[in-house]
């Protein structure tokens, strides 16, 4: 990815984001992301998994004490190789890259609870949730697409995944449907459908297909998304809302638009996250959000090293 | 107009989970199988750990597709059952008997999708088992152990 491929709005609207780390970006936009991978806790522990994996002569760091599971791979690898290791069809670790584990690390799924991922494949935090679940309670994946579905099936299968159930319903129907029979989740997942603006290094179609248009779409599908998941969210109940994305139309504005919907019901949660993040902004554009925001999470590329990322996590007030 | 679910899941009473766990004592030794059982299309066993119980799934079913319901973890073959990759991991603690160990050479044919030409003496499922990993069941005759690990799941050559 080289600077000058970036198409004029999009580099506008990161610099007035970015501002004066403007530069920085776009130097790491020229940088392959670290590798890195996810010890499946339901098949191995992560000191079995590093043992096994340095016999190979693999290179691992364990950058975060409170989260062992996470592994950085140091070697040079082929496109796809992490993919062909015999602990990966064994299912002992998931390939993940760092910023897609923080979602679940927001929403501190617990053992026993009834788990709703609303917008499930291909699966790589479906199998984080059930392996911090010690595969009890219940999780459901929803997803739209039967393609994607038996992406997300194989890896729920690969990663031994057996408190889980895999449904087919477009997000917001699933909502309506289940909401009207009265089921109501402890902690939901709305891991959204967005412009992807944070991977540009690694899926570079997404970007080529981006433009302002998309963001304004995909904003208000995010904004339908979110609303109906609150409905099915039992009070006191977490919510966990990402993006792949940097647009505050698909991020903040989202999350501004659920707490007027909702006002009184529903508070911003802070929370850890065990990389460097960034407030949440409050003003973009001329158009002013709520001051809480600031208890969200950017992650940007630069700052780690790894895809960006938006997080909000919000609690449903008993 | 006559709507049909295509193949849908058929969660298995006590008297049939017994059966199954009963076969699979004879075959494993395996005792006790820790959760609902689900069956798809005539031979596919799938097994939930949820907390959901058959009613409740039954009730999710009446309103949203579900297309899988816990994972795929044994196959009815005539009178025999044959544990998946996940079946054997899962149930590795109850396996007893039946169980074939392959050293590291076999363990590279074996997960590269090969049947391993070697007489056992036995007839009939074997667990496959390298060091702590538990790979599948192989089938074994007279001249060889058959292999069924899917394609998605077999170690490849780099290209």
């Amino acid at each position: 990815m080289k600077n000058k491929e970036l198409k004029p709005l999009f580099a506008e609207r990161m610099k007035e984001l970015l501002k004066e780390d403007f530069p920085k970006y776009l130097e790491i936009l020229e940088k392959e992301p670290v590798k890195s991978i996810r010890c499946n806790t339901l098949k191995i522990s992560p000191n079995f998994l590093r043992a096994s994996l340095e016999k190979k002569g693999w290179k691992i760091n364990q950058l975060f004490k409170e989260h062992p599971e996470i592994m950085i791979i140091e070697n040079e690898f082929l496109p796809g190789e992490l993919g062909r290791s015999l602990e990966h069809l064994l299912g002992y670790y998931y390939a993940q890259e760092i910023a897609s584990m923080l979602p679940v690390i927001a929403l501190k799924p617990k053992s026993n609870e009834i788990i709703l991922d609303l917008c499930a494949s291909p699966g790589s935090k479906t199998t984080q949730i059930a392996a911090k679940m010690k595969n009890s309670g219940t999780l459901i994946a929803n997803e739209i697409d039967l393609g994607r579905i038996k992406i997300l099936a194989s890896n729920t299968e690969r990663c031994g995944v057996t408190n889980c159930i895999i449904t087919k319903k477009e997000g917001s129907s699933f909502c309506k449907r289940v909401g009207e029979k009265g089921l109501k989740f402890d902690r939901i997942l709305v891991d959204a459908p967005c412009s992807g603006e944070g991977t540009l290094r690694s899926t570079f179609l997404n970007y080529q297909m981006w433009n302002i248009n998309l963001i304004k779409r995909f904003s208000g599908i995010q904004k339908y998304l979110l609303s109906s998941a609150i409905e099915i969210l039992k009070e006191g109940g977490e919510i966990v809302y990402s993006t792949c994305t940097h647009a505050p139309e698909e991020n903040e504005e989202v999350i501004d638009f659920v707490l007027n919907k909702f006002k009184g019901k529903l508070k911003i949660e802070k929370f850890n996250l065990p990389i460097k993040c960034r407030p949440g902004i409050t003003i973009w554009q001329r158009k002013e959000y709520f001051k809480e925001m600031t208890k969200c999470c950017r992650i940007y590329p630069q700052d780690n090293n790894t895809e960006g990322f938006f997080i909000a996590k919000l609690k449903k007030i008993k | 107009m006559n709507i049909q679910k295509f193949n849908p899941l058929k969660i298995l009473n006590s008297s049939e989970k017994k059966e199954i766990e009963k076969q699979l004592e004879n075959q494993f030794g395996i005792e006790k199988i820790p959760g609902i059982i689900a069956q798809k299309g005539k031979e596919r066993l799938f097994l939930f750990t949820g907390n959901l119980n058959p009613e409740d799934i039954k009730r999710l079913e009446e309103i949203i597709i579900i297309e899988r319901l816990g994972i795929y973890f044994a196959r009815i073959v005539g009178e025999e059952i044959r544990l998946s990759i996940e079946g054997t991991q899962i149930l590795k603690n109850q396996i007893k008997k039946n169980i074939f160990e392959l050293n590291e050479e076999y363990l590279n044919s074996w997960m590269s999708g090969q049947d391993l030409l070697l007489k056992t003496g036995k007839k009939g499922f074997l667990v496959m088992k390298y060091k702590n990993n538990f790979l599948g069941c192989g089938k074994a005759s007279e001249e060889k152990i058959g292999n069924f690990i899917p394609k998605n799941r077999r170690l490849k050559e780099r290209s």
